[in-house]
């Protein structure tokens, strides 16, 4: 089995050798490799510091602009996940937060339950469930499914979402569910604010760190391998659909925990948070920052949402443009998204498990 | 009777729409193998050029012609400047187009604002068939897509392009070898693609009116078209966009628009899903 690990671990930059430049052989690589291992660490310390001070200097309104950016970020996570690292393109990852939404918004609307304990847990689930529906039927059978049908079955998913909450007059229809009460805990209600902020914040780094430990397990390898080669993971034994649908179940449980964060902190829910609009928006996000990375999300949120806060009030009309011009660029000439100006390529691939870290690296020493 | 009629042509007219729409994805799709996220915008762009025209003072109908030869003399640029990175890779073809698309909605949007504009139709009125009336416009439309339809039909099939598009799609690397120019071959059919989403733009913003979601609104049903008749052939798109148009239109009369509306796409995924090969299996006309 150590032996076929490696054999996937050489496969994996040598795939992406295609796009990329990793010569195993090269010292002038190897070197820049070494040099580059630590980035990643710096890189999240230094987001971390940022979000954790950002409330102590934002003016309120700000913190709560902020507030939503972190919500969304969490999003981006889920889509990241998805795409950046089993390869599953995802246009519809806005129906599981959506829905979640949806979902939360009528408990506290219906029922009055506004507990964190409740609604949060309860918003997970329905992303999952949804997750599970739709990937299960989207991946799962016995003629594995195209790339381009999955992405077009999940836009499609999205899309009728879509027109089922306009249309659905118990769903508010075009206006969606306006003033969602509170978040509450106990007695205390969580309003827009630093304390707020400082709950998704949390929630998020939780995540995050799951995530983390997710794609570096053998888990994660295994996902790395779908992503590159499908045939040849399923050539290794693997149940290379049984992973994807694991994973985008994952994802759609993020995205649901997402998505019921953000109808209690902007107090509504309305029809394009399941449909199109949102689905592309989170792509926009994860191809910017970096996919394959998670860190790369967050920061692609924090930038696209920060420069459109930032030039709304004297560009409005222009910035989607800019936005798309910048898209084409960085698909044309950056397809690995911003985080790989600092980040190399060895370290984005990673390494997974011990043992296999500890192969690797006689591998590299060796010629 | 009479009802039923109207219906029928109801059904008949929109089919009709969606199929001039969907011919230009569906010859991109299946001579490229790109699903081109951007020609929603084509057709966005078809239907302001004949808005343009028409706000100009120009007649109506010149705005008609000059939109698919602008929208295709633009597909012709874009595919040598950029669709041409993306053969390799669907999914960035994907996100590639979509770019674009956002590009061109968005700048079409701060031209003409949120506003819906309308476009006067060309050949008003409507034609009396004894006590029923139906729209001289709609029926041109039926008429207009017949034709470009037959058109397409006889251009890939009988002509000397034709069987070098053939070609390529069948196998690229022999018809290089054969000595076709397989780029200048993809770039005309992209090209051909783009004004034939022009045109449908131009004919239907007189119904539709023009606004800048114009085009986002027939992209998906577009695409579940495509994926419906199967990708590789002609005339597979067509019988799909044909199904499609036909039950979006068909449905609502027989049950809540809302769920006719879902249940046409989940009818369609869950085809595909079983039949991945699509209606009419198969590359070639």
């Amino acid at each position: 089995m150590p032996k076929a690990m490696g054999a996937v671990k050489q496969a994996v930059p040598a795939e992406i050798g295609g796009e990329t430049h990793v010569a195993t052989g090269s010292s002038r690589t190897a070197a820049k490799v070494v040099a580059g291992r630590k980035v990643l660490p710096i890189v999240e310390g230094v987001v971390l510091v940022a979000a954790l001070l950002a409330p102590l200097v934002l003016q309120d309104y700000l913190t709560v602009f902020a507030t939503r950016v972190i919500i969304l970020a969490l999003f981006a996570l889920s889509f990241d996940l998805v795409w950046g690292y089993a390869g599953i393109m995802s246009f519809g990852q806005a129906l599981f937060f959506g829905s979640a939404g949806y979902g939360v918004a009528l408990l506290a609307r219906d029922l009055d339950i506004t507990n964190i304990f409740v609604v949060l847990p309860a918003g997970t689930l329905i992303g999952l469930t949804f997750a599970l529906l739709l990937g299960g039927f989207l991946l799962l059978g016995r003629h594995p499914s195209s790339v381009i049908f999955v992405s077009l079955g999940t836009l499609t998913g999205s899309y009728a979402a879509d027109r089922l909450a306009r249309g659905w007059y118990y769903l508010g229809g075009q206006n969606g569910i306006p003033s969602i009460a509170p978040m509450s805990l106990g007695g205390y209600e969580f309003s827009e604010g630093p304390t707020f902020y400082y709950l998704v914040l949390g929630i998020l780094v939780v995540v995050y760190l799951l995530c983390r430990f997710l794609v570096r397990s053998q888990f994660g390898l295994a996902l790395a391998g779908l992503r590159e080669n499908e045939q040849r993971i399923a050539f290794f034994g693997y149940k290379a659909q049984h992973l994807k649908a694991i994973i985008f179940a994952i994802g759609g449980a993020i995205a649901g925990l997402a998505g019921s964060l953000y109808a209690f902190h902007e107090g509504f829910v309305w029809p394009n948070m399941v449909g199109v609009v949102v689905s592309t928006q989170v792509v926009l996000y994860v191809l910017f920052g970096g996919s394959g990375t998670l860190i790369g999300a967050v920061i692609g949120t924090v930038i696209v949402e920060g420069v459109s806060f930032w030039l709304s009030d004297n560009y409005r009309d222009i910035w989607p443009i800019i936005l798309g011009l910048l898209l084409l660029l960085v698909i044309l000439f950056r397809p690995l998204g911003l985080i790989s100006f600092v980040l190399g390529e060895r370290e984005r691939v990673g390494s997974f498990g011990a043992k296999v870290k500890e192969n690797f690296k006689e591998k590299r020493n060796a010629p | 009777m009479a009802n039923a009629f109207v219906a029928a042509f109801e059904i008949l007219s929109f089919g009709a729409i969606i199929v001039l729409i969907v011919l230009g994805l569906g010859i991109i799709a299946s001579m490229m193998g790109i699903f081109n996220f951007a020609q929603g915008e084509f057709v966005l762009l078809g239907a302001y050029i004949t808005y343009l025209a028409y706000a100009k003072g120009l007649p109506i109908w010149a705005g008609m012609v000059a939109a698919p030869f602008l929208v295709g003399a633009l597909g012709f640029v874009l595919e040598a400047l950029i669709i041409r990175r993306f053969y390799a890779a669907p999914i960035v073809a994907m996100l590639g187009t979509y770019a674009l698309g956002l590009i061109i909605r968005e700048s079409v949007r701060g031209l003409i604002g949120g506003f819906y504009l309308t476009v006067p139709e060309p050949i008003g009125g409507s034609i009396d068939i004894g006590a029923m009336h139906i729209s001289a416009w709609r029926f041109t439309i039926i008429v207009i897509t017949l034709l470009v339809m037959g058109g397409c039909y006889l251009l890939l099939a009988r002509t000397s392009f034709g069987l070098r598009v053939r070609a390529t799609l069948e196998n690229p690397s022999l018809a290089r070898a054969s000595g076709i120019s397989t780029p200048l071959i993809y770039g005309a059919t992209f090209a051909f693609g783009a004004a034939l989403a022009g045109l449908a733009g131009a004919l239907i913003v007189p119904v539709f009116s023009l606004f800048a979601d114009l085009g986002l609104r027939f992209l998906i049903q577009g695409f579940v078209a495509v994926m419906v008749g199967g990708v590789g052939s002609f005339i597979g798109p067509v019988a799909g966009a044909g199904v499609i148009g036909t039950l979006s239109a068909a449905l609502p009369w027989v049950m809540a628009p809302v769920v006719a509306d879902v249940l046409v796409f989940v009818l369609a995924i869950v085809f595909i899903k079983f039949r991945p090969q699509g209606l009419i299996a198969g590359k070639g006309v």
